[in-house]
């Protein structure tokens, strides 16, 4: 009974620590989400963008040894800027209608990105400092790490931030407007191109701080966890429902959740390939998703 | 002179690879999860005669049609969900694929070796060529002898029925479905056959690199397979082909002196031929001007 006991624990135990960093992944879902629901298109470099951000915020540290709000701050604006570029580049002349186009270029992109950080790096991983003090919570038989609380609050105020951002402001009702119908939104004197790419922006914000807390979380930054992590955001995404916020959150913490069980049953190596069962079981059951209303435009 | 057959299997191989895009492309579907389909087919044919030491005919087909069948499972939950979805749903079975294999190790002992994929070191000992004796002219000829009958089959189908069937689909669901053609039907078939196709390219691989890991089959790769059809466009198979040329022997050789930046300057080439020619570098008004160019053109 007690050995029974002791697994329920550990197991509990697990979730919620997945439940903490599964907040990353709602970040990069609501990120490839947010572009999404704004212009139909997927971009792919989005997750790449992120860890890009982790790294410039990382050269902050090193190089001018930044205190901790700096470096996340450098992340994300430098996220920010490379979600700029990336819709110069692979959007903004695309025509609108062309989903392939647009999506072959920002593959490119995400080479290219993922190229420079390699060469940068010489494609080794870097160690991410620990921005905080090793803290632990005891809750009854359960302890919080410190560091995943953090990230899990951060996570959550920029989530609020954003749909403060998107409900609450000028700029977004103009992107709501422009996601909804963009004709309409041009008539209403709305520029489009200015507005996608400020909703480009916020996008990179966000993923900037998601890759720095990814790479503070587990304390190791390297050009191979890009791939893995575009993944696992597209089946956040898609597992949400395209183009939906709260269904990107839930689905980013079921996917962090779930991760650690599978990763307590099966290890590491096996963890992702049954994070990608998880995407075919909704394709089955329940292909639009979580929330399954958002999806009538493609 | 070995080293330029290399070149040419290798450009056989991407054919076949693009050729298992292009067919699915036709109905409309993008799926980046062809390197999937092409790392089964190399992983199975490649077990095949290693380790059940069957002659290389047998192993291929076998291997394409486990490709196919895996293809065809695929193709039902995918293919519920259209357009973008479609592409994460198969670059998600990309890499569980891959990730399969990642893990894979299935070594059996033969004399005082054992042989058979060793999960993170790769499956080293595909040498059914090199056992057999064949020379690189025959490997060569080989793989193009596969080359050739699918752009045959496929340039044959193109002029039949089932073409028009497989263009309609993609140029117009609605109006296809409205003439009594049945979407599932034609694009699990579609699926199937790409999937086929990229199974006799992953054995064909196999068996000439004879060394093959889970990192050869990436998203990378997956891309490369989405980009010869979409560079050479959709009006024949001959576009996908003078793509794969034009990608694997002009760019990536020609590229060749700039060493680890060459991997840069392809993103760039992809950013850059996307936003000039969206439509492809061989769309219709192109291939018009050429066959004009030529003097090949003859309605206009």
């Amino acid at each position: 009974m007690s050995d029974f006991w002791f697994e329920f624990v550990e197991i509990t135990q697990t979730v919620g620590d997945g439940l903490l960093f599964g907040a990353t992944y709602a970040l990069i879902g609501i990120g490839f989400t947010l572009i999404f629901g704004a212009m139909g298109k997927l971009n792919m470099t989005y997750a790449g963008a992120s860890l890009a951000g982790a790294y410039a915020g990382l050269a902050a540290f090193t190089f001018v040894n930044a205190p901790a709000l700096v470096v996340f701050l450098v992340s994300a604006l430098a996220s920010g800027f490379i979600g700029f570029v990336v819709y110069v580049a692979c959007f903004r002349f695309i025509p609108v209608n062309n989903h392939l186009a647009a999506l072959m270029a920002s593959i490119g992109a995400l080479f290219f990105i993922d190229e420079i950080v390699i060469h940068a790096t010489d494609g080794s991983p870097l160690t991410f400092p620990a921005m905080f003090e090793y803290v632990m919570f005891d809750l009854g038989p359960y302890g919080i790490r410190g560091d995943l609380l953090f990230v899990f609050v951060v996570c959550v105020v920029s989530t609020a931030g954003l749909v403060y951002v998107l409900y609450r402001s000028r700029l977004g009702l103009a992107t709501r407007a422009v996601s909804q119908q963009d004709v309409a939104a041009r008539l209403c004197g709305i520029d489009v191109h200015r507005t996608n790419a400020i909703t480009f922006v916020l996008a990179g914000l966000l993923g900037g701080i998601a890759g720095s807390m990814t790479a503070a979380a587990v304390g190791v930054l390297s050009p191979l966890v890009t791939i893995p992590l575009t993944v696992k955001g597209l089946i956040v995404t898609v597992i949400g429902g395209l183009g939906s916020i709260p269904g990107a959150i839930v689905a980013g913490l079921l996917v962090g959740g779930l991760e650690n069980v599978f990763l307590y049953f099966r290890g590491v190596n096996e963890r992702d390939m049954y994070v990608l069962l998880l995407l075919f079981v909704f394709l089955v059951f329940r292909p639009h998703g979580i929330s399954g209303t958002a999806i009538d435009r493609d | 002179m070995a080293y330029y057959l290399g070149l040419v299997q290798l450009i056989g191989i991407h054919t076949l690879l693009g050729l298992s895009a292009y067919v699915l492309m036709l109905t409309g579907q993008l799926s980046l999860g062809q390197a999937g389909f092409f790392a089964i087919g190399a992983y199975s044919a490649g077990i095949l005669t290693v380790i059940f030491e069957l002659p290389v005919l047998p192993a291929l087909l076998a291997g394409a049609l486990i490709a196919a069948f895996f293809a065809f499972l695929v193709g039902f939950p995918a293919l519920r969900v259209k357009g973008l979805m479609l592409v994460v749903a198969t670059i998600a079975f990309s890499e569980f694929v891959r990730l399969f294999f990642f893990n894979l190790s299935w070594r059996v002992p033969r004399g005082d070796i054992s042989v058979g994929p060793d999960s993170t070191n790769g499956f080293r000992e595909i040498r059914y060529f090199v056992a057999n004796g064949w020379s690189a002219f025959e490997i060569t000829a080989f793989v193009w002898i596969f080359v050739i009958l699918v752009m045959a089959l496929l340039w044959w189908a193109d002029r039949s029925r089932a073409g028009a069937v497989l263009r309609a689909v993609g140029e117009d669901e609605l109006a296809a479905q409205s003439v009594g053609i049945n979407l599932t039907a034609v694009k699990v078939a579609a699926m199937t056959a790409g999937g086929f196709i990229a199974g006799i390219g992953g054995a064909l691989y196999a068996h000439t690199a004879t060394y093959i890991d889970h990192l050869t089959f990436t998203v990378l790769l997956a891309t490369f397979a989405i980009a010869y059809p979409i560079l050479g466009g959709l009006s024949s198979v001959f576009g996908t082909l003078v793509a794969v040329i034009f990608i694997q022997g002009v760019l990536v050789e020609g590229l060749r002196f700039l060493g680890d930046w060459r991997n840069i300057v392809f993103g760039l080439l992809i950013i850059a031929a996307m936003n000039l020619k969206p439509s492809g570098l061989f769309d219709a008004p192109t291939a018009r001007m050429l066959k004009r160019a030529v003097g090949l053109d003859g309605r206009g």
